[in-house]
This record gives C-alpha cells, sequence and structure tokens, in this order.
C-alpha cells in the first residue's frame, strides 16, 4: 500500500505536465471532445457544420470573405486542421515568388487551402486538388464553387493520392508541376514525394510546401528531403494554427534534380 | 646599381634555388611571404618595383640561404677531407654543367614570369645572364674556403628578418593557410642558419648554445603541455564547454573543485582518524563497543547492509560508535580522541578557508566597472586562441566562439528590450506568489511525512512495510526532483534574462532544499532525545545487570579474577551519535540513487526512446513532445552544494562520509559528463555564466553555515553517549581540550590559556577583529573606487588620444591637398608659359613662312 504521503510527492509532477503542455490539452479538447459532442448533438459531420456556417456568413463568389469565416469559425466555433491564417501568408508569398501554372495539392479537406493557393494563382494556372474522403469532397466542392472558382481553375480529384500521381499525366494531362501542396496524411508525405520524384513531372525549380512537418511532424519526410540531395530545402517555423503554444512548420522544398 | 654588387658573390646560386622551384612548384604564398622578408631590399628598390626585380630579390635571399648551406657542407668537407679535393674538384666541375644547363631553364622560367609582369624582359633576362656568369667565380669560393664574412652578415640579417617575421606573423593580415606553410619554413630556415653565425672558434660553441635554447624551450612547451594534461578532466570540460557553453562548463568545473576539497578532506579523516584506529586501537571484538551485540549478529552479514549499514558496518571504523576513549592509542602514543575532535573542526575551518578565499579570488577578477563598451570588437579581435593546432579542438573553438557571440547577442537584444512593465510586473509578483505555495505545501508534506515517521519508530518498525520506513527520504528525493521542474514552469511567467532566472530558480531551489534539509534535522533531534531517553534507561539497567552479574556468579569471592563475559552479551546504550551518522550516510545513499536514477531515466532512456522511436513514431518525438532534455545547471548545483552541507553537517559522526562522496563525485564526474554529451541538446538560449561562479561560491558559504550550526549545537550542547565513540565518559565533547593541555602540555600553558580564554581577553579581541574587518572593507571599496577611476581616465585619455591623431591626420591632409594644388596651379602656370611660348614661336615661324 503506497502511503498518500508518496502519492501527493507527485502532484508537482502532474502539475508541471499540465502547466507545460496546456496548449496540447486544450487541442484535444477542441479538437476531439468539441467535435465528439457536436458530432452528437448536431447528427452532421464537421465539415458540414463549416459549409453550413459559410454559406450564413460568407459572401458568395468573395474568396476573401470565404476565407474569413473560416478563420472565425476555427477560432471561435470549433477546430478544424488546415492551413490557418499565418501560415497561409507564407504560403501566399511563395506563391507570388514563383507564379506556378500547374499547382498539385494533396489533401484538399474542406477546400480552404485550395482556395487560398487558387486566389493568388495567375490567369490561366490550373490547380489539381486531391481528396480521399468523398464526404469530404463534396462539401470541398461546395466551398470551391462557392468562392467562385470553376471546373478549368480548381479541378477536384476524389482518389488517393497514391493512385492520383501516377496517372497526373495521362489522365489529367499534366506534364510538369510547379508547385505541390501536401497537407494529408502525414505518412503519405516521403511515399508521395517518392512517387512525384519517379514520375518525372518534377521539373528543375518545382516547390513542394509541406505543412505539419513539426507538429504532427514528418521526421522522416524531413530527412529524406535533406539526404536525398534533390532538393534545396527550408523550414518554416510558425505556430498550429489556431492554436498559439505549439510550434509547427512548413517545409519548403525546391526541386534541383539529380547532380 | 648598389644592390647587384651585394649580391654578386652568390648571385648565380639562383640557378639552385629555380632547380629547387622545379621540382615542386611554390604556390603564391610563399611568394608573398618572400615578399615580406625581403622589404628591405625592396625599399632599395623604390625606383622600378617592378614585379621581376622583386622577384629577383627574393631569389636572392632565398639563394643566401641556398649558398650558406652549401658554403657550409663545402666547408666541412673541405676541413675534414682535403685529401678528397681532387675528385671533388671534379664532381664540382659536373655539378656546373648540370647547373648551367639548368640555368637555362631557370631564366626561361624567369622570363616568362617576368613576361606577364610587362616589364623589359630582355633586359633582365641579360642581367641574370651576367650575374649567373659573375656568380659562377662566386661557388667556387664557397667551394674552397669558408663563408667570407659579407656573407656571413647578409646571413644573420636574413635569420634576423625571419626571427622578426616569426613574432610578427600573428599581426600579419594573411589568411592561416598562408601564415602556417610561412612559420614553419621560416622556423626551419632559422633553425638551419642559426648555428653558422658566430665567430670563429666560438661559433661551435654558440650553435650548441643555440640548439640548447631550443630544445630548453621546447622541454617547456612540452612541460606545459604536460601540465595541461595533469589537470584532471580538462579536456573533457573544454569539449562540453564548446558544445554546450559556459554555464554547463561551469558546472563540471565546480565539481572539479568540489572534488578537489573533498579529496583533502577525505585525506584529512582517513590519514588522522580511520586509519590510526584501525592500526593501533584495539581490534575488533575486544570491547563491547566494537562487537556486534548479540541479537544483531544473525542479521548483520545481510545484503541488506549494503544500503542499511547496520551490522557490521555500524560497528567498523566507518562511525562514530567504534571508537574508543583511550587516550593514546599504538605505540606511538596517538591522541586519538584528540585527533577526532581536531579532525572534525579542522575540516570545518578548512571548507570556511577554502571557499572564503575563493570568492576573494573570484571578487578580484569581477574587477569592476563596466568591460561591456567594446565586447562585440573584443569577441572578434581576440577570441581565436592561436595556440590550436588540432583540427578537432579548432572546431570547438569554432564553435565556442559561435557559441559566445550568439550569447553576446541574446545579452544586447535582452537590454534592450522594453515591454509592457506593469503586466511583467504583474506575472512576477505572480509568479512568486505560485512559488511560495508551493514552498509551503512541499514544506508542509515533509512535515507531515516526518510527524507520521515518528509515529512508525515509536510504535516499531517492525510492523511496517518498506514505503512507510523509507517514506520520509522518498518524499524528500521526490519532491526535491519535481518542484524545481514546477518552478522551472512557473518561471516562464516572468519573462528574466536567462541569466538571472537562473538565479531566481536557483534561490528557489536553495529554499525548497533547505526546507527539506532543515526539516530533517528537526526530525532527527526529535530522534536524539528519544535516544537519549532511552540511554537513561539502558544506564540504569546497566548497573542492575553487573550487579546481578557479580551476585548471581561469584557469591562471596571477591578476590577471584573478574569474570569475562563475552564483549556481545554487554547490554549497551543506543549511541545517538552513530544513529545521527547513519541517517546521514543512508540519505546521501538514497539522494545519489534519486541523482543517477533519474539521470539514466530521465535523460537516457528518453533520448534513446526519442532517438529509435522517431522514425516510426506519429509526430515528430525530437522536434515535439518528448524531444532531448536540456542540462539542468541550476538543479544540478544546487544538488551539488546541499550534498556538501550532509557531508559537512554528518561528517563529524560518520567519518567515511568524505570518502563516500567522493567516491559519488568522481562517479558522477564520469557519468555526467557521458550524459551530458551523449543526451542533451544545447539550451535554445546559451548564455554566459561568467557572474555565476560567485554566486554558487556565496550559496556553498550560506550552506556551510547553516550545516555547521545543527553541528556545533550537537557537540557543544548535547553530552555524548556513555558507552561508545572517542568521547565516551566525558561530560562534554570537547572537554578533551581540557584534558590534554592538562596532561599533555606544561603546567604554565594551561594557566596562559586559562587566562586567554577569560571574557575580559575575548571580548575586546572580538571587537578588534571586527574593527580589523569594517577597516579592511572599507579600504577594499576605496581601492574599487579608485581602479574605477583610473580606468576612466585611461578611457578618457585614450579617447583624447584619438582625437588629437585625428586632428593631425587631417591637418596633414589639408597640408597635403594645398601643396598639391599649389603644384597644379605652378605647373599650370608653367604650361601656360610654355603654351605661351610656343605660341609666339609658332606665330613667329608663322610670321617667318609667311615672310618667305
Amino acid at each position: 500500500m503506497v502511503s498518500p504521503a508518496i502519492a501527493l510527492a507527485f502532484l508537482p509532477l502532474l502539475l508541471t505536465l499540465i502547466i507545460r503542455y496546456r496548449y496540447y490539452f486544450v487541442l484535444l479538447y477542441r479538437a476531439v471532445l468539441v467535435r465528439w459532442v457536436q458530432d452528437l448533438v448536431t447528427g452532421i459531420s464537421r465539415e458540414e457544420r463549416v459549409y453550413q456556417y459559410i454559406l450564413t456568413h460568407a459572401t458568395p463568389g468573395d474568396p476573401e470573405s470565404v476565407l474569413d469565416s473560416f478563420d472565425d469559425w476555427c477560432n471561435k466555433v470549433e477546430f478544424i486542421s488546415h492551413i490557418g491564417p499565418k501560415k497561409g501568408m507564407i504560403l501566399d508569398r511563395l506563391l507570388k515568388e514563383h507564379c506556378p501554372l500547374t499547382v498539385l495539392e494533396l489533401g484538399t479537406h474542406c477546400g480552404y487551402t485550395a482556395v487560398r493557393i487558387a486566389r493568388s494563382l495567375p490567369i490561366g494556372a490550373r490547380l489539381f486538388s486531391v481528396e480521399m474522403d468523398e464526404g469530404n469532397a463534396r462539401v470541398a466542392e461546395k466551398i470551391i464553387r462557392l468562392s467562385g472558382f470553376d471546373d478549368d481553375a480548381v479541378e477536384l480529384i476524389v482518389r488517393p493520392s497514391d493512385e492520383v500521381i501516377p496517372r497526373l499525366r495521362e489522365d489529367y494531362g499534366v506534364e510538369r508541376l510547379d508547385f505541390v501542396f501536401m497537407d494529408h496524411w502525414k505518412r503519405c508525405y516521403l511515399p508521395d514525394l517518392q512517387m512525384l520524384e519517379g514520375s518525372g513531372l518534377l521539373g528543375e525549380g518545382s516547390v513542394i510546401l509541406a505543412d505539419n512537418v513539426i507538429f504532427p511532424g514528418a521526421p522522416n519526410f524531413l530527412r529524406h528531403a535533406c539526404r536525398s540531395g534533390l532538393y534545396e530545402h527550408r523550414v518554416h517555423r510558425a505556430t498550429l494554427e489556431y492554436i498559439r503554444g505549439i510550434r509547427d512548420g512548413m517545409a519548403e522544398l525546391i526541386y534541383r534534380g539529380a547532380k | 646599381m648598389g644592390q647587384t654588387q651585394i649580391s654578386t658573390g652568390n648571385e648565380g646560386q639562383v640557378t639552385i634555388y629555380c632547380i629547387d622551384t622545379d621540382g615542386d612548384s611554390h604556390g603564391g604564398g610563399q611568394e608573398m611571404e618572400r615578399e615580406s622578408k625581403n622589404q628591405k631590399e625592396k625599399k632599395t628598390e623604390k625606383g622600378g618595383a617592378t614585379r621581376s626585380r622583386r622577384r629577383r630579390s627574393e631569389e636572392r635571399s632565398e639563394e643566401r640561404s641556398e649558398s650558406s648551406r652549401d658554403g657550409r657542407k663545402d666547408r666541412r668537407r673541405g676541413g675534414k677531407e682535403g685529401r678528397r679535393r681532387g675528385r671533388q674538384g671534379k664532381e664540382e666541375e659536373i655539378k656546373k654543367d648540370r647547373k648551367n644547363n639548368k640555368n637555362e631553364k631557370a631564366k626561361k622560367q624567369l622570363e616568362s614570369n617576368t613576361n606577364h609582369s610587362k616589364s623589359s624582359s630582355s633586359s633582365s633576362s641579360s642581367e641574370e645572364e651576367e650575374e649567373g656568369e659573375k656568380e659562377k667565380v662566386g661557388d667556387e669560393e664557397f667551394v674552397v674556403g669558408s663563408l667570407s664574412p659579407e656573407e656571413l652578415e647578409r646571413l644573420k640579417e636574413a635569420v634576423d628578418e625571419r626571427k622578426k617575421l616569426i613574432t610578427t606573423l600573428r599581426g600579419k593580415p594573411w589568411p592561416m593557410r598562408k601564415k602556417l606553410p610561412t612559420l614553419r619554413e621560416s622556423q626551419l630556415f632559422v633553425e638551419k642558419y642559426e648555428g653558422a653565425l658566430g665567430k670563429g672558434r666560438g661559433r661551435k660553441l654558440y650553435a650548441y648554445k643555440v640548439m640548447m635554447r631550443k630544445k630548453w624551450m621546447k622541454f617547456e612547451r612540452d612541460l606545459e603541455n604536460f601540465k595541461t594534461a595533469c589537470i584532471p578532466w580538462e579536456m573533457k570540460i573544454k569539449e562540453i564547454e564548446s558544445h554546450f557553453g559556459s554555464s554547463v562548463a561551469s558546472y563540471f568545473i565546480f565539481l572539479r573543485w568540489m572534488y578537489g576539497i573533498n579529496m583533502i578532506l577525505f585525506s584529512l579523516t582517513f590519514g588522522l582518524v580511520m586509519v590510526p584506529e584501525a592500526l593501533m586501537g584495539r581490534p575488533y571484538g575486544s570491547i563491547p563497543r566494537k562487537t556486534v551485540p548479540r541479537e544483531e549478529q544473525a542479521s548483520a552479514m545481510d545484503f541488506a547492509v549494503l544500503w542499511d549499514w547496520g551490522g557490521y558496518a555500524k560497528y567498523s571504523v566507518l562511525f562514530y560508535g567504534y571508537y574508543n576513549n583511550q587516550r593514546a592509542v599504538g605505540w606511538l602514543k596517538f591522541r586519538m580522541p584528540l585527533s577526532y575532535f581536531l579532525v572534525g573542526v579542522g575540516t570545518v575551518a578548512y571548507s570556511y578557508m577554502v571557499v572564503i578565499r575563493t570568492m576573494a579570488r573570484n571578487a578580484k577578477e569581477d574587477g569592476g566597472g563596466d568591460d561591456t563598451s567594446f565586447n562585440f570588437s573584443w569577441k572578434i579581435f581576440t577570441s581565436w586562441d592561436y595556440l590550436i593546432g588540432n583540427p578537432e579542438t579548432a572546431d570547438n573553438k569554432f564553435a565556442s566562439i559561435t557559441t559566445s557571440f550568439k550569447e553576446a547577442i541574446v545579452e544586447e537584444q535582452e537590454s534592450r528590450k522594453d515591454d509592457n512593465i506593469h503586466l511583467t510586473r504583474f506575472l512576477r509578483v505572480l509568479a512568486n506568489f505560485l512559488v511560495l505555495c508551493c514552498l509551503a505545501g512541499s514544506g508542509y508534506l515533509i512535515y507531515f511525512v516526518v510527524r507520521r515517521s515518528q509515529k512508525f519508530a515509536l510504535e516499531g518498525l517492525d510492523n511496517y512495510g518498506w514505503w512507510e520506513r523509507n517514506e520520509v527520504n522518498m518524499v524528500m528525493s521526490l519532491l526535491g526532483m519535481f518542484c524545481p521542474m514546477l518552478f522551472d514552469v512557473i518561471s516562464a511567467l516572468e519573462n528574466y534574462h536567462p541569466r538571472i532566472a537562473l538565479q531566481w530558480q536557483l534561490g528557489r531551489i536553495f529554499a525548497l532544499f533547505l526546507g527539506n534539509l532543515y526539516t530533517f534535522i528537526i526530525a532527527l533531534m526529535d530522534q536524539i532525545n528519544l535516544k537519549r531517553a532511552e540511554e537513561e534507561i539502558v544506564k540504569f539497567n546497566m548497573t542492575a545487570w553487573q550487579a546481578n552479574l557479580y551476585n548471581g556468579t561469584i557469591p562471596e569471592n571477591s578476590t577471584a579474577p573478574p569474570i569475562t563475559v563475552d564483549p556481545a552479551d554487554v547490554p549497551r546504550g543506543p549511541c545517538w551519535e552513530t544513529m545521527v551518522g547513519q541517517e546521514f550516510v543512508r540519505l546521501i545513499i538514497s539522494d545519489t540513487m534519486t541523482t543517477y536514477i533519474t539521470l539514466l531515466i530521465g535523460d537516457f532512456l528518453r533520448a534513446v526512446l526519442v532517438r529509435f522511436l522517431n522514425h516510426c513514431w506519429c509526430w515528430d518525438l525530437e522536434y515535439g513532445f518528448p524531444s532531448y532534455s536540456e542540462f539542468d545547471v541550476s538543479g544540478n548545483v544546487l544538488g551539488l552544494i546541499f550534498n556538501q552541507g550532509m557531508i559537512w553537517m554528518g561528517a563529524f559522526y560518520a567519518p567515511c562520509l568524505p570518502a563516500l562522496n567522493l567516491l559519488r563525485l568522481h562517479v558522477s564526474m564520469y557519468l555526467q559528463c557521458w550524459a551530458v554529451m551523449c543526451c542533451n541538446v544545447p539550451q535554445e538560449r546559451v548564455f554566459k555564466a561568467s557572474g555565476s561562479n560567485n554566486f554558487y561560491m556565496a550559496m556553498l558559504l550560506v550552506i556551510l553555515f547553516l550545516s555547521t550550526l545543527p553541528a556545533i549545537y550537537t557537540i557543544v550542547s548535547i553530552p555524548p553517549s556513555f558507552d561508545c565513540g572517542p568521547f565516551s565518559g566525558k561530560s562534554r565533547m570537547f572537554d578533551v581540550i581540557q584534558e590534554t593541555l592538562e596532561s599533555d602540555f606544561p603546567a604554565w600553558f594551561g594557566k596562559v590559556f586559562s587566562y586567554a580564554s577569560n571574557p575580559g581577553l575575548v571580548l575586546p579581541f572580538l571587537l578588534l577583529m571586527v574593527l580589523a574587518i569594517y577597516y579592511l572593507h572599507s579600504t577594499s571599496k576605496t581601492y574599487k573606487h579608485a581602479n574605477l577611476e583610473l580606468k576612466k581616465k585611461l578611457q578618457a585619455q585614450s579617447e583624447e588620444n584619438k582625437k588629437k591623431n585625428k586632428l593631425a591626420a587631417q591637418k596633414a591632409a589639408n597640408d597635403l591637398e594645398q601643396a598639391k594644388i599649389m603644384a597644379a596651379a605652378e605647373q599650370q602656370e608653367k604650361e601656360e608659359k610654355q603654351t605661351n611660348n610656343n605660341a609666339s614661336r609658332r606665330g613667329e615661324e608663322r610670321v617667318i613662312a609667311i615672310a618667305f
């Protein structure tokens, strides 16, 4: 029988852990508990809820307004994992610098990032957005169309990414990808990157931007990027979207080809 | 040209030099270096400083060396083997032929060199040819005889130049890859030709002297290296410093210093107390206090003795109770009790002395005044260590300089930041409040546990399990482990500069540990009182037992020898001193164990998990949640200090404590060095620990004082046990002094001592001492002030000088400018005149032409 005094001596440890990792507890609460409760209460999925909110709050045809209402919802109501406004600025800057004509997005989720990318693309550029889950894809389609982007600007592909990448050239007539944005399953970053390398779609100067490389993190992906010698890489450090204290980062890889 | 004349003697040696260079193409670096060493010659060539000339002059100097070398060789040859002259002559001829051939080559090379430098190559080559012819004569001269005085002079000059170069090489604005070969080459040169200098017969002696001096210097350098190698753990600490910054290194330096102190303490107790008792005192089993009692004998060799320190360990030289109160032991008549007492006092006195002396020395290094004014310049220009030869060390040094730059930049940034002051203040107050709550909580918990343990002790410990018996130690260790973590988290609120934050953290942990320690001591005091009550009962029983013994066995025969009882069967008192010593030893052991286990689990296991689970985990372990641990400087320093405090407290009752501590420090030096290099990452905000060394010392002093207080209290106010320890039978422990004075010193000494210890004398003496301290303190203050003033003055003066120089330079520049303008004006005038003249002449011509 352990005495209560010894148990009490562990109290400082408990407090330390709680204080030090408070942001993670907040994240747990917002992303898991609130979602679970809301799912039970409303009976529709989180993505449907965000769509309803945007439908009631945003101006149709205006991507800015759609993005703003997205941010509002994520800040005030529930947590949903996408790039967020702060890291979005980095994304915008990169897009402005490179002016890509063909963009591939892996992991559309609700279409926030797709809208964000599409709005800063030059005229005539195409965005291929890949989403595996059909329910999410339905919502994303509606949101993208609501923001005023048609089928030519943003094409939504509802298939797993590892099936899409090898067929991009044949089915979609893509010759070269100028910009790839990755925000799907963190485990798929590395296989998909290797598949992209193998497919020959990457050319000199193609940019690959991967979100959430530090939290939840994709160490294998980063290691490959460092060691393969095919890329110039740098990590943009930021915090996780909508939660202040969790460090996160985006990896920017510029394809240089084998030397 | 004067200088051609100079070089007539051996100009031809150009060829040799060129042949040399043919084989291994000298880099540009050497060229440059030659330039520098021939600065004199360059000066003479002011007129036409073309590249080819310079090159030639360089070559000349090179030749000089070559020629002298040859000359020496030849001389030796000539001296020793005059008979072979003929054959040698033939050889010489062949050599000359070869030289001539190569002469051509060399000339071609020279030409090609000179061509691109747009000088009149043809003329120079012709010159060269001339000189070459002259040189042949010189060559022959060398072969036949020794060096001419003129050549000697030149050689001497060259050697001097090289020497100068070696001394000034550090200041030269060259890259390292050029400096090193230059240095090596000039050193070789000097070494080779220095011996040739000196005159006539003294030459050999001179050469010998030079050689010996070289050897001596080399020996001195080696000795220096050896000394550095002899400083224990120096390399390890340097390596850590280069990777983790000076704050982590300061911990290890402190640890090493502590090790040194403990070494002295250990040698004192071991040499003057433990060894004499073990060698000359009565052997084990001779008297009751040196024997394991009958009821304990069954379990005296149990494995538990290793951590309980009961059984045979308890009845050995390791603890107070084993020592006999015999006044002198062995054939040396060693005064054991006196020695025991004096060693106890001496260790404490020595510790005080060392700590205070170190503090004073550190304070001296502090200097005073602000040295921060040219911080970055100092760092840029003075941080590289030119003595480094090992590339690995250089890497380390590089890393450490970079670290120090980072530190300086962080400091600069911190000093310039200003935030919302009210919010910061509120947060700081809040943080302190939280810390106070935490301290109070932990204090209450320990108090509660100690009370409970007393209850257990009264009821008999055997009825309780391991957890209950070790509750106090466990709770103390756990609190000591976890509370600093909590403080660390709380201190993030305060947003201090890391160094100040470290001091706050240190202060808080200090308070926590002090609370824990004093609660422990209070508990011990209670136990001492219990034991003394028990002792009274035992004393009473003892007389009854003795009476019983005599009554029972030998009723009416008083002349018979006293009956012998096995010492194990004699009843004995509880001996509170040994109990105190045992408690301290147990505390030290459990503390050490906690430290090591924390290190192994918290650092090593964590690092292993993070490292090897990272590639198959769903988030990034290295950046994210567990990550690698940082080295906790404040916690470790305080652990060390409190550990030392416990040693000081307990060493009187357990002479084995310094030995144990020595062992612990030795192990933790290696273990922590290894752990810090293998499982820790450098702090995110590296910072300097320059000021904190004295802070550690101040804390050590406080702890020393606080730990000697209870020890002195027990020694002075509690009578020693009646049947164990060196002071048994006396009413107080310090009575041993009086006893010695009475029996070992002459009577007058005792009288003097009694007079001297009279309060009428002691009080004025104390007063005098206080006055002296006050006086010294105030004088040191004034000196410091004066120093500061001087420093300021110096700075002001240097600035003034700078200004003056600047003014002078400006004035000179102005003068120059004016002179130029004047000259230009004059020239213009002249030109104008000329043009006028011309014009007039032309006009005249024209007139003439027209006339024609």
